[in-house]
C-alpha cells in the first residue's frame, strides 16, 4: 500500500475533524513505509517490508477554567479505528483537568509541502542483495566480515485542525551503512555510510570501499593514554555530540526549565566562530518536513552564529506563552518534552578533510563515536567511546591506528576550541534517534578520560 | 479473538502455499494509556491503540518479513498480501545468502497465557487516575527551588494471536503499569533532579494497576523534592578509587548494560554490529569465564511474577524459561532465539525472541534478568562499609562500549559512608569500569528483604531501533575497587 498520497490522507484527517463534537480537534497522520535489510557474513539476516499509518487526534473542551484536553492514537486509516480514537480522546479531555495555559489551536498557515522520489520509493530487494553480496565479497577479499543495513523508505505528514489547518508533505530516503570488522570481532573495524534523499544518489560500492578501506587501516592497533587530544572528528562522530544538543539545549523549553548549556549565555560569543549550526528543513542536501507536527511552517532557525549562542526552537504553546515567534518545531502533541529540532546542520567551512589533518602536530582522527550520553545538561557534558576507525596523527599524516578510548567533555569547552572546520558535508546519525547534516570538526583539547583493550 | 487466530492462520496458511518452507504470524493489538502532570497541569493524557499483522517466512534458508495495519473489511486480503509480500523479500533477497537460516526445535504450541490482573488498568476510571496522580505531583510542592515536579503513568495491554506452519496457536493477553514522580530544582547555581521511586518514568511492573497504588507515590513526594534540593547544596562525588555499593535503581541498569546485552547471541556473533555492538561474552568462554566474584548469580527468567517480560511464549512460540546466565560467578548460559541456539550446541531456544508489536519481525532480547538476592541486611552492610565509601542509586547517565567492556555510569544521588552510617549527600557520583573485573568485586548483596524487580520500559537494540521491556531484579550490592570520576 505504501505511505497515503496526499488525498487520502486529508480526507481521512478532514472527515474525522468534521466529525468531531469537541471544541477543538486536531488531527495527524505520520505514515510510513520501509524496506530495509540487515546483512553478515552468512547474508541477509533481517528483512522487512512494510508500512504504518500512525493517526492521532487531540481534542479540546472548552470550560470555564479552561481547556480540557485528551489525545488518542491508532494504527491505520480504517474507520472503526479512527472513529475509536477520537472517542477515546474526548473520553480523556472529559476527565482532564482544566488547563487555563493552553492557547486556542493555531489558525491557518501556509505549510508548504515536499514529494517524495517515487524511484526511491519502489526500490525492491533484488537491487538491495546486489549491495549485499558486493559487501560479502569485498570484505572476504581482506579477511573481514561485514555488518550492515541497506534501507529505502518514505514517510508522509498530514495535519488537519479545526481551527484551519491543512497541511500535508511527503519525503524519501535511502541509506546504506557498512561496518567492516575482523573475524574475530576485536581486531579493529571500519564504519562508513550514506544516507540521501534520493536512492539514485546513494552509491553503495563507494560506502563498502570506504568501510574496507577504513578496516585494512585499523589492524593492529596500539594502546595509547587518555588525556587531551586534537581531534579530527568526522561527521559521524561530530553528529552524536550536535545530536545531545538538540535532545536537550537548543528548545526554548530546556532554557524556560534551566535545563539547556544556553542558560545565561544567550547571545554571547563564548564558542568559536567558526561553528554555526542551524535548524534548516530547507537545506538542499537533506530537506525535512517543512512543517511541524502541529502544522506550522518551520522556520530555518539560527542555534549557534558564529559562535554565538544565537537562539532555540519553540512551538505554538512556548512560542504563545513567552511571547517569541513560532519556529514550528513542535512535537506530536501533548508533549512534556516541549519543542525540538528536527532538522540540525553544521555549516561547512573551507578545509578539505586532508587539510584539516594536515593542521594537526599529534591528536587522533575519530570515525564514529558509540553510546553517547549526557551527564550535564548545563555545560552539555557528555561522555561516550570511538568506535570502528580511530587512527593517530602525526605531523600532519595519518600514522597508526589506536584502541578505542572514552571521552568525557563538556561541549561548551570543546566547541570553543574548533580550529577547522570540513568543506564536505554528509548526512550523518549516531545510536540514538535524530540525523545531522555537518561537515568534520577539527577541535583543541578534547578530553579522553579512559581505554579499553581493543 | 478466534477471528484474529484464523488471520494469523491464513497468512500462514498462504505463506506455505506459495512456498515457503516456514511460516508463523502475530496479530497485535495493543492499548495504552499514559498520564503525565507537570507544574499542577495536565502535560499528557494519551490513549494509543496499535493493531496489525506481522508475517515471517522462511524460503531456501532465507527470511522475509512483511507486516501491515489491520482493516475493518477485507482482512483476509490483507493477510494473504502481506505473507505474499513476506515471501517476496525472501525470494529476491535468497540471492545473497551465504549459511542458509535454520531454526531450532518445532514449537507447534496451542496455549493460552495472561498476566495475572488484580485490578485491571483500563477498568480504572480516568478521574481515579488523574487523582492519584495529582496527589502525587501535589507532594512535592511547598519549595519554591523546586522548578519542574512531574508525576506520571503508564498502562498497556498487549493482545496477540501467534500461528505457525508448525501447528503453533498461541493467544496472551500481556498487561502492565508503571507510575513514578520526579522533582527538578535550581538552586545554588545548579540544577538537579530526583526520581522515584525510579527515573525515566518510575518502575513499570507486569501486572495491574494494583502495582501502580502500592507505589504510594504522594508518600515519597517531600522526601523527593527535598533530595532535589539539597542535590543543588551537595558537594560533587570526588574522584578515586573506593568501595560503591549500589541501590537497586542503579544495579538494575549495571544488570542491563554490562550483563544482559552482552549476553544476547545474535551480538555476540556480530549481527548487531552495525549498530548495537558485539559482545567481550564469546562463546569459548561460556562454562569457564568468571563473570564475577562467587556470590554473583545472575538469573534469566520469563516466568516470573511481575516481571515486564513474563510472558507464556516468545515471538518465536517457545515457551518461557528460567536458567542461569551467571552461576556462583561463572559464565553460565545465554539468551538466545530459535535461529541462533544451534550456535552452541543447543536443541532449543532459550525463548527470547521478541519484536516490538507487530511491525517488526523478532530479535533477541534480554528478558527478565536478575541478581540473586544475598544475605545481608542493608544497614549491616553499611554499618560494614569503611568510612568513605559511596552509596549511590537512581539512573542518571549511561554509556557502554560496543563490546560491553568499558562503562561509565551516572547515578542521581549518593552518600558518603561515615562511622558505619550513610553521611553526607554527593552530587553526580560517576564510577567507570570494565565489567568482568566490577563484577568480581563485588563482596555482598543483600537479602530478599531489600530486593526488588525494576523494569526497564525503554530498552533499545536492533536497526531500525526496537524498543522492548523486561525486569531486572535486584538488592544493594557492595563492589570493590570501583574508579569514580570527575563529571
Amino acid at each position: 500500500m505504501g505511505i497515503l498520497d496526499r488525498t487520502a490522507a486529508l480526507d481521512v484527517a478532514r472527515s474525522l475533524v468534521d466529525s468531531s463534537t469537541a471544541d477543538e480537534t486536531e488531527v495527524v497522520i505520520d505514515s510510513q513505509e520501509e524496506r530495509f535489510v540487515r546483512f553478515a557474513a552468512t547474508g541477509p539476516t533481517q528483512s522487512a517490508d512494510h508500512e504504518r499509518h500512525v493517526v492521532s487526534v487531540r481534542v479540546r473542551l472548552d470550560d470555564a477554567g479552561g481547556k480540557r484536553e485528551g489525545a488518542a492514537m491508532c494504527d491505520g486509516v480504517d474507520p472503526a479505528l479512527v472513529n475509536g480514537a477520537l472517542e477515546r480522546a474526548i473520553e480523556l479531555a472529559r476527565h482532564a483537568p482544566a488547563n487555563p495555559d493552553l492557547a486556542p489551536l493555531a489558525g491557518p498557515a501556509d505549510a508548504g509541502t515536499c514529494e517524495p522520489d517515487a524511484e526511491t520509493l519502489a526500490h525492491g530487494f533484488e537491487p538491495k542483495a546486489a549491495w549485499v553480496r558486493e559487501a560479502i565479497d569485498a570484505c572476504r577479499r581482506e579477511d573481514l566480515v561485514p555488518s550492515g543495513i541497506a534501507q529505502t523508505g518514505g514517510e508522509a505528514r498530514a495535519v488537519v485542525s479545526s481551527a484551519g489547518r491543512a497541511a500535508y508533505a511527503a519525503r524519501s530516503r535511502a541509506s546504506y551503512a557498512l561496518t567492516a570488522s575482523s573475524p574475530d570481532l576485536v581486531g579493529g573495524a571500519g564504519f562508513a555510510d550514506r544516507i540521501v534523499p534520493r536512492v539514485a544518489d546513494l552509491d553503495p560500492a563507494d560506502v563498502t570501499r570506504r568501510a574496507v578501506a577504513k578496516s585494512v587501516a585499523n589492524r593492529d592497533a596500539r594502546e595509547v593514554a587518555p588525556g587531551e587530544y586534537t581531534v579530527v572528528l568526522e561527521p559521524a562522530a561530530v553528529s552524536a555530540l550536535v545530536l545531545f544538543a538538540g535532545y536537550q539545549g537548543f528548545s526554548c523549553q530546556d532554557v524556560e526549565e534551566q535545563m539547556s548549556f544556553l542558560c545565561g549565555r544567550l547571545g554571547e560569543r563564548t564558542l568559536s566562530e567558526s561553528l554555526s549550526i542551524a535548524d534548516d528543513a530547507y537545506d538542499a542536501t537533506y530537506p525535512g518536513i517543512p512543517f511541524d507536527w502541529e502544522g506550522s511552517p518551520k522556520q530555518r532557525t539560527p542555534l549557534i552564529e558564529r559562535g554565538v549562542m544565537a537562539g532555540t526552537v519553540s512551538d505554538h504553546a512556548w512560542a504563545t506563552k513567552l511571547g517569541v515567534a513560532n519556529t514550528g518545531h513542535a512535537r506530536l502533541q501533548p508533549h512534556p518534552g516541549g519543542p525540538q529540532p528536527a532538522n540540525l546542520v553544521v555549516a561547512a567551512g573551507d578545509q578539505s578533510l586532508e587539510e584539516l589533518i594536515a593542521g594537526v602536530d599529534r591528536g587522533l582522527l575519530v570515525t564514529q563515536f558509540h553510546y553517547t550520553n549526557l551527564i550535564d545538561p548545563r555545560e552539555l557534558t557528555l561522555t561516550g567511546m570511538t568506535r570502528n576507525g580511530t587512527y593517530m596523527i602525526e605531523d600532519g599524516k595519518l600514522s597508526y591506528p589506536v584502541k578505542n578510548l572514552r571521552f568525557t567533555e563538556s561541549m561548551t569547552r570543546a566547541w570553543s576550541r574548533i580550529t577547522g572546520v570540513g568543506r564536505d558535508r554528509a548526512v550523518s546519525g549516531a545510536l540514538f534517534d535524530g540525523e545531522v547534516v555537518t561537515p568534520a570538526l577539527r577541535i583543541d583539547g578534547f578530553r579522553f578520560t579512559s581505554t579499553t583493550a581493543f | 479473538m478466534t477471528d484474529m487466530m484464523q488471520l494469523a492462520r491464513r497468512a500462514v496458511d498462504e505463506a506455505l502455499a506459495q512456498g515457503a518452507d516456514y511460516a508463523d504470524a502475530r496479530v497485535v493489538h495493543l492499548l495504552s494509556e499514559e498520564l503525565a502532570l507537570k507544574n499542577g497541569r495536565l502535560a499528557q493524557a494519551q490513549a494509543p491503540e496499535e493493531f496489525g499483522i506481522g508475517v515471517r517466512v522462511r524460503r531456501d534458508g532465507c527470511f522475509g518479513f512483511a507486516a501491515a495495519p489491520i482493516t475493518s473489511d477485507g482482512r483476509d486480503g490483507l493477510a494473504r498480501d502481506v505473507a505474499r509480500r513476506a515471501l517476496r523479500t525472501a525470494t529476491e533477497l535468497s540471492g545473497a545468502v551465504v549459511e542458509p537460516s535454520k531454526l531450532a526445535g518445532s514449537e507447534g504450541h496451542v496455549a493460552e497465557f495472561t498476566t495475572p490482573v488484580e485490578v485491571d488498568p483500563f477498568a480504572v476510571p480516568i478521574a481515579e487516575k488523574l487523582e492519584h496522580l495529582r496527589a502525587a505531583e501535589a507532594s512535592m510542592e511547598g519549595d519554591d527551588r523546586v522548578i519542574v515536579r512531574k508525576a506520571s503513568a503508564s498502562s498497556r495491554r498487549e493482545e496477540q494471536w501467534q500461528a505457525s506452519s508448525e501447528g503453533a496457536a498461541i493467544h496472551q493477553l500481556l498487561v502492565r503499569c508503571g507510575a513514578g514522580i520526579g522533582a527538578t530544582a535550581a538552586a545554588n547555581g545548579q540544577v538537579e533532579t530526583r526520581s522515584a521511586p525510579a527515573s525515566f518514568g518510575g518502575n513499570y511492573v507486569g501486572g495491574g494497576w494494583e502495582n501502580v497504588t502500592s507505589l504510594a507515590l504522594a508518600d515519597e513526594g517531600a522526601r523527593v523534592r527535598d533530595e532535589a534540593v539539597a542535590l543543588c547544596h551537595a558537594d560533587l562525588c570526588p574522584p578515586g578509587t573506593r568501595t560503591l555499593i549500589l541501590g537497586g535503581s542503579q544495579l538494575m541498569l549495571q544488570i542491563h548494560e554490562s550483563v544482559g546485552h552482552p549476553n544476547e547471541l545474535d551480538r555476540v556473533h556480530g549481527h548487531e554490529v552495525d549498530l548495537a555492538g558485539s559482545s567481550f561474552a564469546t562463546t569459548d568462554k561460556l562454562g569457564a569465564f568468571t563473570y564475577g566474584s562467587d556470590v554473583v548469580n545472575l538469573v534469566a527468567d520469563s516466568t516470573v511474577r511481575g516481571g515486564l517480560d513474563t510472558r507464556g511464549f516468545d515471538d518465536e512460540c517457545v515457551p518461557s524459561q528460567r536458567w542461569h546466565v551467571v552461576k556462583d560467578g561463572t559464565f553460565s548460559g545465554y539468551h538466545t532465539s530459535r535461529e541462533w541456539a544451534h550456535a552452541i550446541g543447543e536443541e532449543r531456544s532459550r525463548g527470547t525472541a521478541r519484536a516490538e508489536g507487530w511491525f517488526h519481525p523478532p530479535i533477541i532480547r534480554i528478558t527478565n534478568l536478575s541478581l540473586m538476592p544475598g544475605t545481608w541486611g542493608f544497614d549491616d552492610l553499611i554499618a560494614d562499609t569503611e568510612d568513605g565509601a559511596v552509596f549511590a542509586d537512581t539512573v542518571k547517565m549511561w554509556s557502554i562500549d560496543q563490546r560491553r567492556l568499558n562503562f561509565q555510569f551516572t547515578c542521581e544521588i549518593g552518600w558518603e559512608v561515615k562511622d558505619g552510617k550513610l553521611g553526607r549527600m554527593l552530587r553526580r557520583p560517576t564510577y567507570q569500569g570494565t565489567t568482568p573485573e566490577f563484577w568480581a568485586g563485588c563482596d555482598a548483596i543483600c537479602d530478599e528483604r531489600h530486593w526488588r524487580l525494576w523494569g526497564v520500559p525503554n530498552c533499545g537494540k536492533g536497526n531500525p531501533m526496537q524498543v522492548a521491556e523486561m525486569s531486572h531484579g535486584a538488592a544493594p550490592a557492595r563492589f570493590r575497587g570501583v574508579t569514580f570520576v570527575e563529571a
